[in-house]
């Protein structure tokens, strides 16, 4: 999406475009990986990541190969590493892109074959010796972290790890650090202290500067969500009429007033609310179903023939494959319906839930088919209320590949300002509401307001029976 | 939905619609398709014709305690088939409505006189007061049709209470509606371009039942 083009206040900035990336480097045996983790403990976000820049080791050829099982092979010095990977790596996760890293294994030293996907961070923490050692990688951190442990700690650190958790023999871990470790640490570890933000001496065990910088870690982070929530206020601030063209309310019709009296009634029966639910769903399925795109002839322009013997005009053909994703909970309520209208539909997950303090939304989990800038999309959610779910998973389409205008979002119960927020994050997005009200979500729960029902999330617990 | 003639509905064409249409008359399709796609076809005419029923207001109280104004559905409603064809429109009728009553007419060609001949008739005892929504998917010269009003009118429902519901219509058949029955709302898919000598709509999806039914 060419985000310069659009208006600033038009934008929508998800967290995990620009994480927070936390560089912190040490010598080898200095507590990085300590410091490391008890910083993952404290922030305590499942969208956090601890990315080792182990990782990222060259693979060795047969030759090298050869001496590393001798303890011959020098994998403490910058070149053993690939940083240009690491630097590509990282922007791209800095850009919030969907972002492969190679995985090393120490046992065959090469590249596995797997790879770590990561998307949808809002937080990196990235250890190793030479975190802070490339400054085009530096620029990227945050925060950066220099771990300065005496130079005899971390030897007898290494030799009790390597020795009890490795079972190497102590004659190979001498040699290698004689050889390799001790020179390179003071060579090029030690003058990378320069670049840091924030010195820890003795790592972990100084709990004065742990709490300084988990602290400040707390503080930024604090600062980004409350950045990220006042652009999604700032977005349904916008001034801009609802632009009909792209959001369609179902025409009222006798059979959709009285279904939306019963599954309003907080008196209807379970049985009932699911019933008309679907009822209700098929609807609206079939309403966005007119707004994907279809052509006129078959790919081979092969006529179509009737039984009559007559060829048929005025033909039409679904262009490329439907997929379907909901935001979990309350977009499930309608994958019954969609079932039973393309039965084969691949359907991708996402979990969003909001913070309950704060509202701001996470993503958790999402499991998505292949998509791409082809595919019709149509992505579920029961209510839009403040928008800001269904902003975050139509980001996330557009981050896995797909266009903006082929996405249609299908919703029953709308707010005005929901939908505005959505359509002003990505105007192209065809919406489709079975009703749109007029009540404002920052009134929640107010009961003399005509349309407090539309505030609050009620479809899926009554669908799912755990109202 | 479209209104093309005073109580002559038809549903709204879109391309979606035009799909599903191209769908069931391409002479290729397999049965299996061609039952989903007028089952999808038939459950958009049923939605239809349920919306020409009344409603009365009616308040009720929403989960967060709130009144809302809203509204309830009124009459009863039937269902009534013209075997064989019709039967295939029941499920759709019950998909949106779970425990309709099902009247069944048989209305068969006497091979002699080639008219419409009145077989078997079972309707709900008080069908004079319910709203009739009549099941045929194809209305071609509308010989059938008219015979099933007939039966219904003869048990006392008002033209202005039968709603007709069918996939496709042709042009004479429409036209016997707009002259014989005025009151009754017909409610279809499309309307073709004309009858053969066989009287088959053109272009047609061929016999309808006999592609639903496969004999």
């Amino acid at each position: 999406m060419p985000d310069s083009l659009s208006a600033q206040a038009t934008q929508y900035i998800p967290p995990w475009k620009s994480p927070y990336i936390i560089g912190i480097a040490g010598f080898s045996g200095s507590g990085k990986t300590t410091v490391a983790q008890k910083i993952l403990q404290e922030i305590n976000e499942p969208w956090t990541v601890l990315m080792s820049m182990d990782n990222f080791y060259r693979p060795l050829t047969a030759e090298q190969r050869e001496k590393a099982f001798e303890n011959e092979f020098d994998f403490d010095k910058p070149d053993a590493l690939d940083l240009d990977l690491m630097c590509e790596c990282i922007k791209s996760l800095k850009e919030g892109k969907k972002t492969e890293i190679p995985v090393y294994s120490f046992a065959s030293h090469s590249r596995t074959n797997q790879k770590i996907t990561i998307y949808g961070v809002n937080v990196i923490i990235l250890e190793g010796l030479y975190t802070l050692y490339n400054p085009d990688l530096a620029k990227f951190m945050d925060c950066k972290v220099y771990v300065d442990t005496d130079l005899d700690i971390c030897y007898s650190r290494r030799l009790l790890r390597d020795i009890v958790e490795r079972g190497r023999d102590l004659e190979g871990i001498i040699k290698q650090w004689d050889k390799f470790v001790k020179p390179n640490s003071v060579r090029y570890v030690k003058p990378t202290m320069q670049s840091a933000d924030i010195i820890i001496p003795r790592g972990t065990d100084n709990k004065i500067a742990m709490d300084l910088l988990i602290e400040h870690i707390h503080r930024q982070l604090a600062a980004k969500s409350a950045e990220h929530l006042l652009q999604l206020k700032a977005l349904g601030k916008v001034e801009k009429p609802i632009d009909y063209n792209k959001v369609h309310v179902l025409p009222s019709t006798n059979q959709l007033e009285g279904m939306k009296t019963i599954l309003l009634d907080r008196d209807t029966p379970y049985d009932s609310f699911i019933f008309y639910f679907n009822r209700v769903a098929s609807i609206l399925i079939s309403h966005a179903l007119d707004f994907i795109e279809y052509v006129p002839s078959r790919a081979d322009n092969r006529p179509v023939i009737s039984p009559t013997g007559l060829i048929v005009k005025d033909t039409m053909f679904i262009k490329d494959e439907i997929i379907a994703v909901d935001i979990i909970r309350a977009g499930d309520c309608f994958i019954p319906s969609l079932k039973k209208m393309i039965p084969g539909v691949k359907v991708g997950k996402l979990l969003i839930q909001s913070d309950s303090r704060t509202g701001e939304p996470h993503l958790h989990t999402e499991k998505l088919p292949a998509l791409n800038t082809d595919c019709n999309l149509l992505l579920f959610d029961a209510q839009v209320i403040s928008g800001a779910a269904a902003t975050m998973a139509i980001k996330v389409l557009l981050d896995y590949g797909v266009s903006e205008e082929r996405v249609v979002m299908c919703t029953y119960l709308a707010t005005e300002a929901g939908v505005k927020r959505i359509s002003n994050a990505f105007p192209k997005v065809t919406i489709v509401v079975g009703s749109l009200g007029t009540s404002d979500p920052s009134r929640k729960g107010v009961d003399h307001d005509m349309d407090s029902w539309m505030a609050n999330r009620f479809i899926d617990a009554r669908y799912f029976g755990t109202d | 939905m479209t209104e093309v003639a005073k109580n002559i509905i038809q549903l709204r064409l879109t391309n979606q619609l035009r799909c599903l249409y191209t769908i069931i008359r391409d002479e290729n399709t397999k049965r299996a398709d061609f039952v989903f796609y007028s089952d999808r076809i038939i459950r958009l005419l049923v939605e239809e014709g349920l919306n020409q029923l009344p409603t009365k207001p009616k308040n009720v109280v929403t989960p967060t305690g709130a009144t809302f104004h809203g509204y309830e559905f009124e009459g009863k409603i039937c269902g009534v088939s013209i075997i064989r064809a019709g039967e295939s429109m029941e499920q759709g009728l019950r998909d949106c409505c779970r425990s309709v009553r099902l009247g069944k007419i048989l209305i068969q060609r006497d091979e002699e006189t080639a008219m419409p001949k009145l077989f078997y008739v079972k309707l709900p005892s008080d069908i004079s007061k319910r709203y009739v929504l009549l099941l045929d998917p194809l209305l071609a010269t509308g010989g059938s049709a008219s015979m099933a009003i007939e039966v219904l009118k003869q048990k006392g429902v008002p033209d202005e209470r039968i709603i007709f519901l069918n996939v496709l219509a042709s042009p004479e058949g429409i036209k016997v509606f707009q002259e014989k029955y005025p009151k009754i709302k017909v409610i279809t898919g499309m309307i073709d371009d004309g009858l053969n000598e066989h009287k088959y709509v053109l272009p047609g999806v061929g016999d309808f039942g006999d592609r639903y039914y496969c004999v």
